[in-house]
């Protein structure tokens, strides 16, 4: 299924950032994907199930989660974070400012998929 | 031993600096923090001894991160400085100002490029502020006055979870002393986040269409018909009922986010943001302020600009200043490949940058100045752990709309941290002697 992907701060994210960055926290956090709960359902799958995003940029693998801030038909949300940057566009158009909203997405389930910790990302690019 | 109270801390967290926190420390522990939110809780505890906590400088050896001496770790770092040609020096935007200011000595010795976290947060906003103006005031006016509150691709519940509180929302002020009774709150946001469901109109834009939104409505404010049924998403009746609103309130505020700077369009789309708001000035009062993340990004790029004449991104190459984001910004000279070294304060580009940067940056050496465990400082050569400004030394801070406060210290750091100025001064005086200045 195809979204507009879009990052951002979550009150979560900002309480992982602060308190345990390498820890489970941030995983639970921000490794994840929110979904209109009507575009949840045509994913046939349970809250929770891995789902791979897959950008022209890169591909990711995060918990899918319906989203409290809905409806938003077509948007997927993914917090700021080491998840949602592996997909992002990171043309900056001369303003320095990379595009962390408005990317173009593709999501499929992913059941039994590997959620990686923000250092095992971040490891996977040395 | 005794429980020590401190009052009126402000915290060093988001833009909002809350001036209200009370934190109870007891044997150089932080045992409990009263009024501040989930986030600013979460960062007064992250104070206290932990695992995730460095006390000692550590370098890099066969791969593992090892203990060393101050000293050594210093004279390493400014060895890796001074050799450098074109060094990189990015954050500093979650510390205090005397430490910024010392980042733009060290950058001028090193002939380095100089850049904070703006240029991944309001950087636009700052680039549109330059060609258009700011018409803007302080929070505590907002508070007092503005009957008429928007939020445009900004989530305070979520970002800035006090802001509502204290200058925009629920908080009696002089002239709206029924408080959120008196004032109306806007969002104009792709989905309907938190704040957008405590608000009295949710305008719901398609993503990255902000600019051809703006323009409509600016459009409209003129006399000018659309010949269409909606704009970005939005139907051109709730457009109507939107201008109807702002020419109607007495003082209105636009506040805005993220939404703007980091979606198509960036700086333009600020840039109608700031247009709309001095054109809604021929038919009443509106003032604008951009929701800033990190607690002293403000500071930071008034800081820089008091000595360079720039905001961010600024290049010392040529032992002058210069200024060209796009080219200067830490995520586009990482890409390009554009730097040899990296020294990071108070920050955590690995998490916060897009892959193909945090890919090059992990290939030259990196220095971090950093209290915390995080993805970037595990990844780099040498770590020098500061004590937390705002927390365990004092310092200024500038809030969102520019007003400087002063951080207060509420417990000692670790024995053997150094504060930011003491380590970047430090720095200063090895890469001069290193250059023979």
């Amino acid at each position: 299924m195809k979204f507009i992907l879009t990052s951002g701060r979550s009150i979560d994210q900002g309480v992982a950032l602060e308190g345990e960055k390498l820890g489970r926290e941030n995983i639970t956090a921000c490794a994840i994907c929110e979904f209109d709960r009507d575009d949840f359902a045509k994913l046939d799958c349970m809250i929770g199930t891995p789902v791979k995003v897959t950008t022209k940029f890169g591909e990711v693998i995060v918990y899918s989660q319906i989203s409290e801030q809905g409806p938003h038909p077509g948007i997927i949300f993914i917090p700021m974070g080491p998840w949602a940057n592996a997909v992002i566009d990171p043309e900056t158009y001369g303003t320095g400012m990379p595009s962390f909203k408005g990317t173009e997405a593709e999501v499929e389930v992913i059941k039994g998929g590997k959620i990686l910790s923000a250092l095992e990302l971040i490891k996977g690019y040395k | 031993m005794a429980k020590i109270i401190k009052e009126d801390v402000v915290c060093p967290f988001c833009g909002t600096l809350c001036d209200d926190i009370i934190v109870i420390v007891e044997d150089n522990g932080i045992i409990e923090v009263q009024n501040a939110c989930a986030i600013g809780t979460a960062k007064f505890f992250s104070s206290n001894a932990s695992d995730h906590r460095y006390t000692e400088p550590l370098i890099r050896n066969n791969g593992k991160l090892e203990v060393v001496s101050w000293e050594i770790a210093l004279n390493k770092a400014a060895k890796l400085l001074a050799k450098a040609k074109r060094p990189l020096s990015y954050g500093w935007s979650s510390t205090e100002c005397d430490a910024q200011r010392k980042a733009v000595e060290l950058m001028e010795v090193c002939g380095g490029v100089l850049d904070n976290t703006a240029s991944v947060c309001h950087g636009p906003s700052l680039l549109a502020i330059q060609d258009v103006g700011c018409p803007t005031s302080t929070l505590g006016e907002y508070k007092n006055r503005a009957d008429l509150v928007i939020f445009w691709g900004s989530n305070p519940v979520h970002a800035h979870p006090r802001h509502m509180s204290r200058y925009s929302d629920f908080i009696r002020g002089y002239f709206r002393v029924d408080g959120y009774l008196d004032r109306k709150i806007i969002v104009v946001d792709p989905r309907n986040t938190h704040t957008a469901q405590l608000a009295d109109m949710y305008i719901q834009v398609n993503p990255g269409e902000d600019y051809e939104l703006f323009n409509a409505i600016r459009a409209m404010l003129r006399g000018v018909e659309l010949d269409v049924n909606e704009v970005a998403g939005v139907p051109i009746e709730q457009i109507k009922e939107l201008i109807e609103t702002l020419k109607s309130c007495k003082f209105g505020v636009l506040f805005f986010g993220l939404g703007l700077s980091m979606s198509k369009g960036k700086h333009r789309n600020v840039d109608g943001g700031i247009s709309l708001i001095r054109e809604l000035n021929d038919h009443t009062k509106f003032l604008l302020t951009p929701m800033r993340g990190h607690y002293n990004v403000s500071g930071a790029n008034i800081v820089f600009s008091w000595i360079t004449g720039y905001p961010f991104s600024i290049d010392f190459s040529k032992d002058y200043p210069r200024y060209n984001p796009g080219e200067f910004s830490a995520v586009d000279l990482l890409i390009n490949n554009d730097f040899d070294v990296t020294l990071i304060v108070a920050s955590d580009p690995a998490s916060n940058f897009p892959k193909d940067a945090v890919i090059n940056m992990l290939k030259k050496p990196l220095i971090i100045i950093e209290p915390h465990k995080t993805p970037t400082s595990e990844m780099a050569n040498i770590v020098l752990p500061p004590a937390i400004a705002g927390i365990e030394c004092e310092g200024t801070a500038y809030r969102m709309d520019k007003v400087p406060l002063r951080l207060r210290k509420v417990k000692n750091a670790p024995e053997g941290c150094k504060t930011d100025v003491e380590i970047v001064e430090d720095l200063i005086k090895k890469v001069k002697k290193l250059k023979g200045e």
